[in-house]
């Protein structure tokens, strides 16, 4: 308790501190998360309090390169719009999600962290007294489970799809709804029928034949948001010791079915935090941030917000120094040729990082 | 006569040294690719464990490479290990292929049931060639133990190397020196050449590493295709890596003086009072010997589907972690994993340690403090009362 009454007065502190800082000095220091998932690509500046100044999103669809790019534009064109760009400075940028590596170096990016870590950090920096964190994604969903402020266990699904943003999406557009609307079909529900959620060709199969059968659409829906919690809890969260207060983020956090379907197999409290589908990139901002702090006058390798002018080169070759033969990937500055980055070596001969 | 082998790591060496000295034409088998595991998984049953599958690959390769004499180690049980051999046989008989399959009884060496297989390999020569079998032993044992020597030097000195590829070019010169010593004679200072050749390369030594114990099912642990290089991400994330696993205990373990393992099976005892095959009693005991031991991490390998090895998860999470809370890091290998999925695990897993770590010395600094202040309130108290 008096932990967390100390914090929220430093916390007020640094805010009124910033705040005069800001009146005095024309510049504010930001920092960039950037968190490139496998459906989303999300963007977020941060300001040295960790809130949240200016934040966008967009599919990632076809190559996170050039989606990186979309994303940084549409960001200064925000700033542009609302003047921000030139009384900001970004101190410090982060990256995280599964291309986390590649956009580092496009970006010029300062700190490479797992989703995981993002996550918590940001989840940490907003309800400091969090226990357990449930993620859910576009193609892959996690469990966090923290003490103390620590992360002490994690769990990812590492091949099974089931039950992940990506299985809704296309469930949604089977029944032929919006996804948007997922959430309130299922809430509409009164006897939510039974789906096996064990696999997600199961699922589907079963599916049909609820509909076929002539069950209604919410009813389906309700019992498919069921079994994907259900499928959840079996998959990634068992054996872990899930505890209240109970954070669930990531863009499945949008569907109030599931989130009602979790309070319902859970029977605890489970809070939705405001900015749910930026917590990834929240984190790498808050992540950056700490790399800047810790170390005493360092110097982001950010390219500028200018990032999307600039060409990029992606080949592979395969290597051929051995048995192996590895296949490489590299990426090239189109202008001067410079290697931004290269890997895929099992021996390291060719990284570049 | 040409014979060869299935891959395990670097415990190929110590396997050509044992042969070598018979009078066969020892040649290593092909590496690991993703050529072997392709064609290991399209002939292999495929719910069986991941091990077989690599070793059928193996097998294939090193025919069509036309080496026709095939070794390999059998057991009598208790998991599916038991069953290999002759499965294998019965696979690449079936494809077609004509070769002679040697099995190696490995289920209690002190049978001694192996001088027959070595006695086979040497073609029946019997008696005449005893010598020979008796230095070829000889040279095995000693050459699988430094090849422990060099395995454990690696997993020690790679987090504190600073230039990368250091420690894999003196592993990889050091085996081959070893390779080509072929008297007893002069292995007798090799132990010091390892540690003196590691010493040599630019270490970090005031970088302080997380101390991570790596263990788990053999083949795969030993592997370093098949477990996708996780010794070696793990050094470069800056961990110190501990494994006692090796050619070398297992051996020892069959002779029935590995005092190191009757240690790890005391230990696990309360929790799996017998061998269940693989390597689980010893999972258990070693996850109980680090956690009491300093260590930040704990890393367990095994294939998918294997019994003993997923008993010995169940039972570390479910209770284990509870007693000792030494994080775990369960990493379950067969052709289809994600090697992305991997890296971001193992990424997370090191942050976690960082964490972990850092509570214990700031509550180790806490306690120190708080007691430095009663210290000195008493020693206050004392001088007063003089």
């Amino acid at each position: 308790m008096i932990n967390n009454c100390d914090n929220k007065m430093t916390q007020t502190r640094m805010e009124l501190e910033d705040g005069s800082k800001a009146g005095r000095m024309d510049m504010q220091e930001v920092y960039l998360g950037i968190d490139v998932g496998s459906v989303t690509i999300k963007l977020a500046l941060v300001d040295p309090s960790n809130n949240l100044i200016k934040s966008t999103w967009l599919r990632n669809q076809g190559s996170p390169i050039e989606n990186v790019k979309i994303g940084i534009k549409r960001m200064r064109d925000e700033l542009e719009q609302e003047s921000m760009l030139d009384s900001i400075q970004v101190k410090a940028v982060g990256t995280t999600g599964s291309a986390r590596y590649l956009t580092k170096s496009i970006v010029g990016g300062d700190v490479a962290k797992t989703e995981i870590i993002a996550h918590a950090v940001a989840a940490i920096s907003y309800h400091p007294d969090v226990r357990t964190i449930l993620e859910i994604g576009g193609q892959d969903s996690k469990i966090i489970i923290l003490r103390d402020g620590i992360v002490v266990d994690f769990a990812m699904n590492s091949v099974c799809a089931a039950g992940t943003g990506s299985f809704l999406d296309h469930q949604a557009a089977r029944l032929g709804i919006k996804i948007e609307e997922f959430g309130n079909y299922a809430l509409r529900s009164e006897t939510p029928v039974s789906i096996a959620g064990r696999c997600t060709v199961f699922a589907e199969s079963d599916m049909i034949h609820k509909q076929q059968m002539g069950y209604s659409k919410e009813d389906i829906i309700g019992g498919l948001s069921q079994s994907l919690v259900r499928n959840y809890l079996n998959n990634v969260g068992k054996g872990k010791d899930i505890q209240p207060p109970i954070i669930f983020q990531g863009g499945v956090a949008a569907n109030s079915g599931i989130v009602e379907a979790f309070k319902e197999s859970l029977k605890e409290e489970v809070t939705v935090p405001k900015h749910f589908l930026l917590m990834g990139s929240i984190g790498a901002a808050i992540l950056a941030k700490e790399h800047f702090q810790e170390n005493p006058g360092y110097k982001t390798n950010f390219r500028g917000f200018d990032v999307h002018d600039i060409e990029f080169e992606t080949s592979t070759f395969n290597c051929g120094g051995c048995a192996n033969n590895c296949e490489v990937v590299q990426v090239k500055m189109a202008e001067n040729k410079e290697i931004v980055a290269r890997w895929g070596d099992r021996c390291g001969r060719w990284e570049v990082f | 006569m040409k014979i060869t082998f299935p891959n395990m790591g670097s415990a190929i060496y110590a396997f050509k040294a044992l042969l070598e000295p018979l009078g066969a034409d020892v040649v290593f088998p092909p590496p690991v690719t993703k050529e072997t595991i392709d064609l290991g998984v399209k002939y292999s049953p495929e719910f069986v464990c991941f091990p077989f599958k690599v070793n059928v690959g193996d097998f294939i390769r090193s025919i069509e490479s036309g080496v026709t004499n095939l070794i390999t180690a059998t057991d009598f049980g208790p998991c599916r290990f038991g069953f290999y051999h002759a499965i294998q046989e019965r696979i690449l008989r079936d494809l077609g292929y004509d070769f002679r399959m040697i099995a190696l009884p490995q289920g209690d060496l002190l049978e001694f049931k192996w001088i027959k297989t070595l006695d086979e390999v040497c073609e029946y020569t019997g008696l005449k060639k005893l010598s020979a079998a008796w230095k070829g032993v000889r040279l095995f044992l000693i050459k699988a133990k430094l090849i422990e020597d060099i395995e454990n030097a690696e997993g020690k000195y790679r987090c504190r190397e600073v230039n990368r590829g250091d420690t894999d070019r003196i592993k990889r010169e050091l085996l081959e020196k070893l390779d080509a010593t072929k008297r007893l004679k002069d292995l007798r200072n090799f132990r010091n050449v390892i540690h003196e050749e590691f010493q040599k390369m630019d270490m970090d030594m005031s970088f302080e590493p997380l101390k991570v114990f790596l263990t788990g099912e053999i083949h795969v642990t030993l592997e370093p295709y098949v477990n996708r290089d996780l010794k070696k991400k793990l050094g470069k994330l800056g961990c110190e890596v501990t494994q006692t696993l090796s050619l070398h205990d297992w051996i020892m373990h069959k002779f029935h003086v590995n005092f190191h393992r009757k240690e790890m099976a005391h230990l696990a005892r309360p929790h799996m009072p017998l061998d269940i095959g693989g390597e689980a009693v010893w999972v258990l005991g070693e996850y109980i010997w680090a956690a009491t031991h300093g260590y930040d991490g704990f890393f367990h390998l095994y294939p998918f589907t294997c019994m003993p090895e997923i008993t010995a998860r169940g039972i570390i999470t479910n209770k284990l972690l509870k007693e000792y809370d030494l994080p775990p890091l369960f990493v379950s290998l067969d052709e289809n994993l994600a090697e992305a999925g991997l890296i971001t695990r193992l990424e997370a897993m090191v942050d976690l340690m960082h964490g972990k770590r850092k509570k214990k010395n700031e509550y180790k600094q806490k306690l120190n403090a708080f007691m430095d202040s009663e210290k000195q309130d008493y020693l206050a108290n004392q001088q007063q009362h003089k």
